[in-house]
């Protein structure tokens, strides 16, 4: 049998790993997926307390973080395009200054 | 048999993200981040949220990922664009020193808890019916600010993808 400890385990790796990501890495594309990585983690977490308390609410607040985390996407690749179109890179180191004007 | 799905499951789940952070491809580590997600999405059914599994693999796998791969396809990144990232590997050993206390408190404080039945259920539990009833009874302001935020994201993606005068001629001078 599946325990409450094992499905915690899996979520924690997610999150943990996608904290890593963001620190560790300085791809821009990156980062934005390992912040997707812990939004995963997260509702794997609600969702596993969910049948736990057999209660519904935790999916509801699932499908809240879901609908954010589009909102996220089409913001982020939007500005993401906008910033590889005057920079060429997708360093972030680069996009410290966002200012238009400055020459990189 | 559920056992075995089970840790099938995870282990796609955790090596889908390992090779996420481990890749300096971000094709590759978008399509790591694809498995992860579809595992997750296995977990949600083992688990009993049925209409979340579905809503997983539509928006995540189906929408926000297939978004990132036509980006990155539609950029055209070459090799020389990519960041240099000689200590890549020092920086993911010391996170991962760093995250291990908060696991460890978390696990401990999960493993505490009374165990339950996590089997399926037979009952309508995480269907779409009382999903939807919790949601407008209950939840209905955070709805209705939800749609309120997906506008915003729709106006904003429209507003920064607009063309715009530019304010800087080519000598990099400001206007």
């Amino acid at each position: 049998m599946i325990s409450l400890t094992s499905y915690a385990f899996v979520s924690m790796m997610l999150f943990s790993i996608g904290v890593i990501g963001v620190v560790a890495r300085r791809n821009i594309f990156v980062i934005y997926m390992s912040i997707e990585m812990m939004l995963n983690g997260i509702n794997l977490f609600l969702v596993t307390f969910a049948r736990y308390h057999f209660n519904m609410d935790p999916q509801v607040i699932t499908i809240m973080v879901i609908s954010i985390a589009a909102a996220e996407a089409a913001i982020f690749l939007s500005v993401i395009i906008l910033l590889y179109r005057s920079r060429k890179s997708l360093d972030t180191d680069i996009f410290t200054t966002l200012t238009q004007g400055e020459k990189s | 048999m559920i056992d075995i799905l089970f840790i099938a499951l995870a282990f796609l789940a955790i090596s889908g993200a390992i090779a996420m952070i481990v890749y300096a491809n971000p094709m590759y580590s978008a399509l790591g981040v694809l498995i992860s997600m579809l595992s997750v999405a296995g977990m949600f059914a083992l688990l009993n949220a049925t209409f979340l599994f579905l809503v997983q693999i539509i928006v995540y796998a189906g929408a926000i990922m297939t978004l990132i791969l036509f980006i990155l396809m539609f950029l055209n990144i070459k090799e020389e664009d990519l960041p240099k990232e000689p200590n890549k590997f020092k920086l993911i050993t010391i996170g991962a020193i760093v995250m291990v206390p908060l696991n460890v408190l978390i696990l401990k404080a999960v493993s505490k808890l009374p165990a339950k039945d996590l089997t399926i259920s037979n009952t309508d539990f995480g269907q779409i019916k009382p999903i939807g009833l919790e949601l407008y009874n209950n939840w209905i302001i955070a709805f209705e600010l939800i749609s309120i935020l997906l506008l915003v994201a729709l106006i904003g993606s429209v507003v920064l993808a607009q063309k715009r005068k530019s304010k800087i001629n080519n000598k990099g001078e400001q206007l």
